[in-house]
């Protein structure tokens, strides 16, 4: 059984009177630990697809399997505890809580985590001193630039050991050096861990770097 | 290790971060529990003050010239200085009446300054030591003796006009001189402020000339009904009897103040309501424009797996926070409003007894709830509209 099914789904937003489609009839198979990149043009849909895979939007038909089960078939606590335990998300945008300073804004999963509390001070200052923000950690979002924010947002995401990386253009707003920096740190954290990581960029020989690699054309998925 | 951070340090830097906008509504909120609790404080203690005083009387039934029952009740409720009088022979005409089981009058005299007393314009009460039940428990308490002819005893807020302590001074009323010889007890009725002799005084009274009382006058008539009988029939009986009088029992005593009041309590009512439907739009309006511009942030904290719950409590602590700060601002400047104003309000000037510690307290625990409420009220649905919101939607609202 792969970890992510997604079966027929479809994702129509409407605004206004106008339908948009953003996701038409796909049906896709991850396997646990694969590396999956997603390529495609602004507006083909990938951000759409990875959020529903993510559980932070729903599909209007068609059904997101994570091991089997569906995800928008779980009440609003099960569904947040996927999104909480399960699942690491990086948007494509600084993402970070403007008042809370970045070891703060790393615990904030553990907040709504089990324990219900922020904890886990030391594991927040060793991610993002591997992300090579140890001298930053009680800096506020506003004393970091775009790609120092952009650094917490991806150690954020690991804070939880999430079993599912989704990343939205992760290394959009960093320099080349920062980019392999952080590609190998998710790399090696894919085989050390064995967790499916699966990203979108426009960068395609980002892209390459993964064992899998899929493109989006107006709603539709295929491999490449 | 860095100081907690928990959802509710969460909420407060939320608050820091716009503290103008913090500031603005606890203030509005300050100012309607203000006015809740001067209204609640000004409704209870008239309220208070005149059941308290009929309470007090110690009588079933007053009986008083006709047409005299307002006077009578301004000065037995009010502290009001007046003097109304009827004939003495009054009295065993009462008497017959079914139910009466014991009766004593008391006559109003008023001493004005220069013209026959050394004290202030005050009301001087001259009473039945051997029939009265109104004034022995207090006197009993005060010397533990009756008045003897050519003494007083004054109430205890007269005894603040007459500079009486503990000290016995002598004062002339109506031409003849009299030993002060204590004060009664608060005993929360208009008679506080009025001075107390024997009948037997009134003689020398009047052959003096310094008062506008005739012979075989008396102004009250206190009656006490017997066990079992309603004294509402026994006021009425006396009304329909002797037509130079009116009966009023015991509870219909301060009718007309506390029919005033009512008419005041509505428009209060009214007024108080209107200003919290206002605050609940104003609270409504702010969350709104709050869960707006921090939708992205709500979305981004259930990407990482806030629950519904999660975003409730995050706001209702915030909006709690508002509430209780507001309201607690709004309790200490109403009470201080109702004291500074009471002085400036002939009603509440005029009635004796002041809000026990308790009735404040209670006061201050409606209105403190009440506040958190209306601000709870009017955050509700921005709140409840923004935790339902899909993630990526109230990310992308933005």
């Amino acid at each position: 059984m792969a970890q992510i099914e997604l079966a027929e789904i479809e994702k129509i937003f409407r605004v206004g009177d106008q339908t948009i489609t953003a996701v038409s009839a796909t049906s896709l198979a991850i396997e646990k630990g694969d590396f999956v990149s997603i390529v495609g043009h602004s507006g083909s849909g990938k951000t759409t697809l990875l959020s529903m895979i993510g559980g932070i939007i729903s599909p209007t038909s068609g059904k997101v399997l994570f091991e089997g089960n569906d995800i928008f078939s779980l009440n609003d606590d099960a569904l947040s505890s996927y999104r909480n335990l399960k699942v690491g998300f990086m948007f494509q945008f600084a993402s970070l809580l403007p008042v809370l300073t970045a070891q703060e804004n790393l615990l904030l999963p553990g907040l709504f985590g089990p324990a219900g509390r922020a904890a886990d001070w030391k594991k927040a200052a060793e991610l993002l001193d591997t992300v090579g923000l140890g001298e930053k950690i009680h800096a506020y979002p506003s004393q970091l630039s775009g790609g120092q924010q952009r650094r917490v947002a991806i150690a954020r995401a690991l804070m939880n050991d999430p079993e599912l990386i989704l990343a939205d253009e992760p290394t959009g707003d960093l320099d080349e050096e920062t980019e392999n920096e952080i590609m190998d740190l998710l790399r090696s954290y894919n085989r050390e861990n064995n967790s499916t990581f699966v990203f979108i960029t426009h960068n395609r020989d980002l892209a390459s770097h993964a064992k899998r690699q899929l493109m989006m054309h107006h709603g539709s998925i295929r491999e490449q | 290790m860095p100081s907690t951070f928990t959802l509710q340090s969460l909420a407060l830097r939320n608050l820091k971060r716009k503290p103008l906008r913090t500031l603005v509504l606890i203030t509005s909120i300050g100012l309607l529990v203000s006015a809740f609790v001067f209204v609640l404080s000004f409704v209870r203690r008239v309220d208070s003050a005149v059941r308290t005083a009929s309470d007090r009387l110690g009588a079933d039934v007053i009986v008083v010239p006709s047409g005299s029952r307002g006077a009578a009740e301004d000065i037995l409720l009010e502290n009001r200085v007046k003097s109304f009088y009827m004939d003495k022979s009054l009295i065993d005409r009462v008497r017959q009446i079914k139910g009466v089981d014991a009766l004593t009058s008391q006559t109003y005299l008023v001493s004005i300054t220069g013209q026959c007393c050394d004290v202030p314009e005050t009301v001087v009460v001259a009473f039945n030591q051997d029939t009265d039940f109104i004034i022995k428990p207090w006197l009993q308490k005060a010397i533990g003796r009756p008045l003897h002819k050519g003494e007083a005893i004054v109430g205890s807020e007269s005894s603040l006009n007459i500079s009486l302590g503990l000290t016995e001074v002598d004062s002339h009323l109506f031409g003849n001189m009299f030993k002060m010889v204590g004060v009664l007890e608060k005993t929360g009725s208009g008679l506080d402020t009025a001075i107390f002799i024997d009948e037997s005084n009134i003689d020398d009274i009047l052959r003096k000339g310094k008062t506008s009382l005739k012979k075989d006058q008396i102004s009250i008539i206190f009656v006490k009904v017997k066990k079992g009988v309603d004294p509402s029939k026994v006021a009425g009986d006396i009304g329909d009897s002797i037509v130079e009088v009116n009966a009023v029992a015991r509870k219909d005593i301060g009718r007309n103040i506390l029919g005033t009041l009512k008419e005041l309590n509505r428009i209060f009512f009214v007024t108080v309501v209107l200003a919290s439907i206002l605050s609940i739009f104003l609270v409504w309006a702010v969350f709104s424009a709050i869960t707006n511009e921090r939708a992205w942030e709500i979305g981004i904290m259930r990407a990482v797996g806030a629950r519904e719950v999660h975003v409730s409590r995050l706001f209702l602590f915030e909006v709690i926070s508002i509430g209780v700060a507001g309201s607690i601002v709004g309790v200490a400047c109403g009470t201080a409003v109702a004291v500074m104003l009471a002085k400036n309000f002939m009603l509440l000037k005029k009635v004796s007894t002041d809000l026990a510690l308790v009735e404040r307290a209670v006061i201050a625990l409606i209105s403190l709830l009440a506040g958190t409420g209306i601000c709870v009220a009017g955050a509700l649905f921005p709140i409840r509209r923004l935790k339902k919101m899909e993630p990526l939607l109230a990310i992308r609202k933005d």
